[in-house]
Order: structure tokens, then sequence, then C-alpha cells
């Protein structure tokens, strides 16, 4: 992407002030985005990413700079710039780069552009009368099919020059059902760090299927009753309920400045002795993989929590220096455009020793999340808020009637001390993590797990 | 690379293709942005940066492809993949390109008084601003993000039937966060404000505002599940509108994502409502003369004293509905295909006071913050069910605040059950000065509580 000397000749510039550490990121990413509404491919556009970015660290202070324009000249003469707003006596010793190697843990058989948009159309024509044949009430359908194909070089004052190729593909559905008077909706979305073969790999009438029957179950469903009840959330995404509640609040961005209820914990109890929890970007092909982090550390597996607790953090470089503790490869950014911090890979629950219906028979009532939506956290309080895209009425241990609208919200870390039943039914699930440094492809796991109490929102007394 | 002999050269390459009309889209701007924390510039960014999409046609069917890679080399890219974008769609819509107007309305969104302002000056503000914040109260425990982003930027389009259009904007964000501490009770608030005139930020009054929000937070508790009388303070009441814009979008209609289609001429939402959307009002940031396709802006009236007007279009779905173009069309960036948003769209002031609101109200409970409208929120059906924080009001008067609560309801049932507009309308929050909203009182809400 650029010249081992262009990059050397960058890095000695923006240490010519005082900065104490140095790294250029350079990004060449080509993206393409298809999208299928009833029957008719409607959008297709696709196009290139690129640009580079400088940091620059003196002590816990940082700098980042970024462009498109890839001179030689315009480069030096932006970290130099950029280097102007550290001072002190600029190191005169030239920067030496040694090419690191990288062997992919994440092997791709299809790269995205060796497969015609036809192939992939095709695919999603497939999804679409999956979905669209379901049932009668299901009124619209559309298909999303993205991919990207992501080359980063990575290169720092200590030396470091490295470089990684990260390829992922996603398929969504989202249906909406609607009965004349009403429209409920349903999606599924489906995404690795693999290229075409994902979707060969895919039960594509499964996730077409899923998509339309939470549209069609919840036209039918009443509303959810508010109140605070044992709250019982399936395997899969339901993972996304402790990303948010408790992954976040573990990354060096809030525990570096004290700004997280896990600051200062390490070594204490913060959950009960069955909940372990674990952030690993080295999961084989899974969509939060990469080999290496944005500052070209390897990904690894963290334990965070092991057995209620707390065991570690998720650490960058910048955050590492305020904590006076190492990186653990977990630096990410969306683009060149974004300074890396400590973010999420594949974070998730372990799996316990119930089964799924053990837990339901457990309950007497209560209220049982079958598919989650998003959700977001104050991490400085750590009050959460779910949306459920499916839920249930839990009564006298078994799964009863539908219910639409469910809000869950709490305290996590409350919430993770009323964990009482994991299940043995570890799944992943896709989604999109937005902070600090952008919007990244993340997975959230965890197997079936019940919590004591939650409160619930909903439209109905209870 | 200069860009009309950039154009030039990829337009030929397109007619080379068989692209019978082609268009460029010049997105290039500069940024600042930086942090304070605990009196150290906690981060610093400066970018130049930009790209250019190509769209253009063959049979009526538009290929879109874009670049951040401005030189030679990816006029290739461009011309390829369009080619290859287009080959895939089977709509029925029919698109061709704006060949221009002869008039557009002249909007000064760029104040150059603002690029003087130097970094240092920008930083030293933060910091009083930190200190400001601090020195409100001892239960300030941390300012967790004192910020602030300044942008400034050019867009042109350019197409071979003529059209040749450009722009250029600057503004100034500050984002302060306060976190406060009494015992174990930890509370936040934020705000934003956006200008074109740096002298108009008062560390003091921000840091006032501010902590004394977040101060008002601590003691809260839930209330009892019930229903509700609620009044939706103005920025609530804004983020929640700005949630469901999307459905005055004709795309949406015309795709079937809509509750109101078919509901022109109809009342759909109470008579003390009126929805504007104006993309004239300089002193806002959403302001354009032209819209992504090139099309002069107006101001509009969407809903007039309950009574549903107008969507909003872009070129290819006012030709389908038979209407003609609002200046609507939208590109999220050079990324993006053309698409529909409002510029500036706010529910028009009433009369009454925040305060009066409160002092008229029995039994309430005010929403100061809604969180999780991405997901608790759903845009096409107009339910939502929200964490939510704000007050209880008691005979006329704030007795305490309230928080880990939901609140539930269905945004055009709302629409039709205000009962009193407040004369707050604040173009800053949630989103910059885009989309607004006075306080709202409505009747009855559902809320999830102890």
């Amino acid at each position: 992407m650029l010249a081992q000397s262009v990059i050397e000749n960058i890095i000695d510039a923006a240490l010519s002030t005082g900065g104490d550490f140095a790294e250029v990121f350079a990004e060449d990413k080509v993206n393409s985005s298809i999208v299928l509404i009833g029957g008719k491919v409607e959008r297709s556009i696709s196009g290139k990413d690129f640009g580079i970015g400088v940091r620059i660290f003196k002590g816990t202070n940082s700098v980042y700079a970024y462009t498109n324009d890839h001179t030689e000249d315009r480069l030096i003469a932006m970290a130099k710039k950029a280097s102007q707003a550290l001072s002190g006596e600029g190191r005169t010793e030239a920067v030496k780069l040694q090419t690191e190697k990288v062997n992919t843990i994440h092997p791709v058989t299809f790269a995205p552009l060796d497969v015609a948009k036809s192939k992939k159309v095709a695919v999603m024509r497939d999804i679409y009368q999956v979905a669209k044949n379901y049932d009668q009430l299901i009124s619209q359908v559309t298909i999303g099919y993205n991919d990207v194909d992501q080359n980063v070089l990575i290169a720092n004052s200590e030396g470091r020059l490295v470089e990684d190729r990260r390829i992922r593909t996603r398929l969504s559905a989202q249906t909406v059902a609607s009965n004349g008077e009403e429209m409920q909706t349903g999606s599924y979305s489906p995404g690795a760090h693999k290229g075409f073969e994902l979707m060969e790999d895919l039960d594509l009438s499964y996730y077409g299927s899923e998509a339309a029957r939470i549209a069609v179950t919840m036209l039918k469903a009443d509303e959810c009753p508010s109140g605070q009840f044992p709250v019982i959330i399936d395997n899969d995404f339901g993972g996304v309920i402790f990303h948010e509640a408790c992954g976040h609040g573990l990354e060096a961005t809030s525990v570096a400045k004290g700004n997280s209820v896990f600051a200062g914990r390490l070594g204490e109890r913060v959950a009960p002795d069955i909940v372990t929890y674990i952030d690993d970007g080295t999961l084989p092909n899974e969509w939060g993989s990469q080999n290496i982090d944005d500052e070209g550390e390897k990904t690894r597996k963290n334990v965070l929590i092991e057995n209620g607790i707390l065991k570690g953090y998720l650490i960058d470089k910048l955050g590492g220096r305020r904590m006076g503790m190492p990186s653990t490869g977990s630096s990410r950014r969306e683009s060149y455009k974004f300074a890396p911090t400590s973010r999420m890979t594949n974070t998730f629950i372990a799996p316990g020793i119930s089964t799924p219906e053990e837990i339901i028979a457990n309950t007497e009532f209560g209220i049982y999340a079958k598919y989650m939506g998003g959700g977001s956290v104050n991490p400085a309080t750590a009050d959460y808020n779910f949306a459920v895209n499916e839920g249930y009425i839990v009564r006298n241990g078994k799964i009863a009637e539908p219910v639409r609208g469910a809000t869950l919200i709490g305290n996590g870390a409350k919430t993770l001390q009323k964990v009482d039943m994991v299940g043995n039914n570890l799944g992943h699930g896709q989604g999109m993590c937005g902070s600090v440094s952008g919007s990244i492809p993340a997975n959230v796991g965890q197997p079936m797990i019940r919590v004591s109490e939650i409160t619930v929102g909903g439209r109905r007394q209870a | 690379m200069e860009m009309t002999a950039f154009k030039e050269r990829l337009f030929k390459a397109g007619s080379k293709a068989g692209f019978e009309e082609m268009e460029l889209y010049y997105v290039n701007g500069e940024k600042f942005s930086t942090k304070v924390y605990e009196n150290e510039v906690d981060s610093y960014t400066v970018a130049n940066d930009g790209g250019l999409s190509f769209r253009g046609l063959i049979d009526g069917q538009m290929g879109y492809a874009y670049t951040e890679k401005i030189d030679e080399t990816s006029i290739d890219l461009l011309v390829q993949e369009a080619k290859e974008n287009l080959g895939i769609l089977d709509t029925e819509d029919r698109e061709d390109l704006f060949e221009g107007s002869s008039s557009y309305p002249q909007l000064d969104l760029y104040a150059e008084k603002l690029e003087q302002i130097t970094p240092q000056e920008k930083i030293a503000f933060l910091k009083k601003l930190e200190k400001a914040c601090k020195d409100q109260s001892e239960k300030v425990s941390s300012v967790n993000y004192c910020m602030l982003q300044s942008f400034a930027s050019e867009k042109r389009i350019a197409n071979s039937k003529g059209l040749d259009v450009q722009n250029k904007g600057n503004a100034v964000y500050v984002f302060v966060s306060v976190v406060v501490k009494e015992k174990e009770d930890i509370k936040s608030a934020q705000t934003l404000k956006v200008s074109r005139d740096f002298s108009k930020f008062d560390a003091g009054k921000i840091a006032e505002e501010v902590v004394a929000e977040a101060l008002s937070y601590l003691g809260a508790e839930p209330v009892k599940s019930g229903q509700y009388p609620v009044i939706l303070k103005n920025k609530a009441a804004a983020s929640l509108f700005q949630t469901f814009v999307g459905s005055f979008s004709a795309e949406n209609i015309q795709k079937g994502k809509s509750r109101l289609a078919g509901k022109i001429g109809e009342k759909v939402a109470g008579e003390n409502i009126t929805v504007i959307d104006n993309p004239h009002d300089e002193k806002r940031f959403s302001s354009r003369s032209f819209d992504s396709e090139g099309v002069p802006t107006k101001p509009l009236n969407v809903i007039e004293n309950g009574v549903l007007q107008t969507f909003l279009h872009n070129r290819k779905t006012a030709k389908k509905d038979g209407v003609s173009p609002t200046g609507h069309a939208s590109k999220a960036s050079y990324k993006g295909t053309i698409g529909i948003s409002p510029s500036n769209m706010t529910i028009k002031a009433g009369k009454k006071s925040y305060d009066d609101l409160i002092s008229e109200s029995q039994e309430a409970v005010v929403i100061t913050d809604l969180q999780g409208l991405h997901s608790g929120a759903n845009p096409i059906s107009g339910d939502f069910s929200l964490a939510a924080h704000g007050y209880l009001v008691k005979a006329g008067k704030i007795v305490r605040p309230v928080n880990q609560i939901t609140v539930a309801g269905n945004f055009f049932t709302l629409l039709q059950q205000v009962e009193e507009v407040g004369n707050d309308l604040e173009i800053e929050l949630p989103s910059g000065g885009s989309i607004g909203s006075p306080s709202l009182k409505v009747a009855n809400l559902s809320i999830g509580g102890k």
C-alpha cells in the first residue's frame, strides 16, 4: 500500500517534536452492498475506501491525523503538522521497520471480487422466496448482501510492520407482516469472517423462514406486560445484553479513567460463580475475529470473568499506558478515520450445565426472550436498555403466549449478580458495535440464561 | 487532482463503456476534533478527507460506484463497478439525471471567521468548560466527555446534462458529559451545542446547565407501573420524532414501509400539530440550497393543523407518484445511493412554557431522555417501548427524579393525543440541528417501573 521507506519517513516526521511513539495505519478496502426489495434488485453500490492515519503518543497524550492523500510529501506534512500538537525534544534516531509475517487463522475460499454479483443476487432471490412464501401475512421482504475486503498495513516506531486482510460477508433478511391495520417486523442477519463460501455454509431456508416467522408471530402477539419478572434470555444473539451491560464496562476506554463500575476491582467477585465471560478474537472465521488487532497485536482469548471473579480487561496501547498494563490484542477501529481503542471481538458467556428445558421448567412465571434486538448502555452508570424482538410469557414451567413490544432495562452490574441459571447451549450472534472508534463487526454470544429479576417495559399492566 | 480535469477523463471512459448520462458527486473537507480530560489534551485529531462517487445511466438504469483514492488508477474501477452494479438491477423504475435549475436559493452556510479560531483557543475553551463543570458542585466526580469538533466541507455535483452546483459549509460542535456522585448513587447528563459563531459558546452557562441537570437526577427511583400523563421534554420529544421521520419519505410509502401511505389530506395528528421542513434557515445545520440530485430546495408544511399535506420526494419517487420533486433527495455520503431525508424538520412551537406544562399538571411523569431508540422503537409500526428517565410531578411541582422506567406507546397514536404543545423548540438536540420538537404533553402513556 505504501513503500517501506515512505512509512519510515512518516514515522520519523511524526517523532520530530517530542512524541515517544508513532504509528501508521493504511487501509485499502473494497465494499459492496446489494439490496433486493420485493423481489427486485433496487440498489447495488460498491467502491473503495482508502486512507492513511498517523498516531503519535507522548506519555498518555495522543494525537491522530488522517487523510486520503497518499503522496509522500503530503503525508509527511500531515505527520509534521500533527506532531506540532506535542512539544519537546525530537527523536534523532531513524526508525528501521521489520516485516512481521501473519499466518491467517481465518482462511477464505472465495474473495468477494472473484464472485460475480449475479451469483450473490441468486442467493438473495433464494432467501427472498423462502421468506415471502412463508405466510400470506408477509407483506414486504428486504434482503441485503454486504461484503468487505479490507487490507490493512500497520507500522510503528518500535519497528513493527505488519499487514492483514479481513474479508467479511453478511446476508440480512428483513420482513414486514401486515394484517391491513398493523405492521410488525422480523429480521435475521448472519455474517462471518468469510467470503462467498458463507452462503454455502448457511441454511438459507432456516434464516429466511425465521425472519418471516418472527414478524408473523409478533403480528398475532398481545402487548407485553410491564413489571419486574424473571427473564429467560435465549442463546446466540441474546448475549447482546451482557455485551452492553458488562462488556463495554470492561474496556480500557472506560476502565482507565475510572468511569466504569468494574474499575479497580480485579480479583473481586462481580458475578455468581456460574458466570464465566470471555472475549476471543481467535475463533476461526467468526464475525468479530481477526488475525491481528488494529495496532498489529495478535488477537487472543481473554478471560474477563472466571467463575464470577473479575480476571481482566480489554486493553489497547494507550489504555494500557494509563492503566500500567499490557495490551490484550483488543485495539480496533472502524477505519483509518478513527484512532483505535479497546473494543470487543467475539464476547460470550461460557456454557453452564442446565439444559434449556430445565430452565423453562423451573420458571413459574416470567418472560422468555427468544430473540433480542439491539440496545445501549450508559457506561458511567451501567444502566442499559434492550428490545426483545420475539418474546413469550412463561407460565407454570411452560412457554405460553407470545408478547410484543417488550423492553428490558436495568443496571449491568446488578443484573450480572442476578444470573441464576446458565444453559449448556452456547451460540454466537452477529452485530455491529458502536463506540468511540466507530462501528465494528462483533459477535455476541451465550447459552440460554435466566436472570431472577429484570424490569420489563411493555404497554399492558401485569 | 483537479476535479474538472478528472471529471472529463472519467466521463470519457464512461461513455466508451456505454454510459448515456453520467454524474460526479464530490465531497472534500477539513476536520478538527479534540477532547480534554483532567486539564490535559486527551485526544487531538486533524483530518483532510473526502471522496467521490460516479453514477451513470444505461437504458434508464442507474449504476453507482465510489472511491476515496482520487487518482487516474480509480477511473477504471469506477466505470467497471458502476456498470456491473447496474447490470444486476431489475427494478422497473426508469431514471434520468437532472439538467439543473435556472435559479437556486442563496444561503450563507459558511462563516469565514470560524476558520480563524486556532486549536489553542479551542483547547483553552474546553479546559475552561471542564473546570467550570467541576466548580459547579463537589458532587461532580468526572467530566467524562469534554470535546469539540469543527469541520468545513465543500460539495460539488456535476453531470453530463449540464448540472454543475457546489456549496460550502462549516460549523463547530461542543459536547460535554458530566458524572455526579452522592454516596453510591451515580448519575450523568450531557449536552451538545453547535454554532458557526465560536464566541456564542459560554462555558459558564453550559456548565451550569449540564451539572444542574445531572444533580437533579440524584436519588432517582422508579415509579409504580401504570398509565400516566406524560410530559416529553423538548429533547426527548425531538429524539422520538426523529425515529419516525422516515414515515414521511415517499420511498418508504411506495415500498409499503410506512403507515402514512394513502393518508394525504387526512388527519394524522391533532389540530395542534404542524410539521415544517425548512431547508433555508441559515441558523440551522442541515440547511441546503440544493439536494443530492441538484434539485433546488424549498420550505414545506408537511403536516398543517394535523392534516398531512405531502410526502418528501426525490426525482424518482416524484415521477412515480406524478408530482414535483420536493428537494429531499439525499445521500448519506458519496458512499450512498440516492435516498430521501428531511432537512430541518420541526414540530411547530405552541404557546405554553415547559414550566406551565408542569404547573398545570396534577400528576405527570416528565421524560427528559429516552434511550434505545434504535432498537426499542419500530420505525414502521410506530410502536415504541423505551428506557427513560426524568421527574415525577405532583400538584404542579416536580417532587423527585425518576429512573429505571420504560415508556411505551405508539408514535402515530401519540400524534393524535398531544394535549399541549410547548413553546420551547430547540434546534440543537438531539442530532445537531436537524430534527426538533417543543415539549409535548400527552394524556396517557404506559410506564413500566416498580
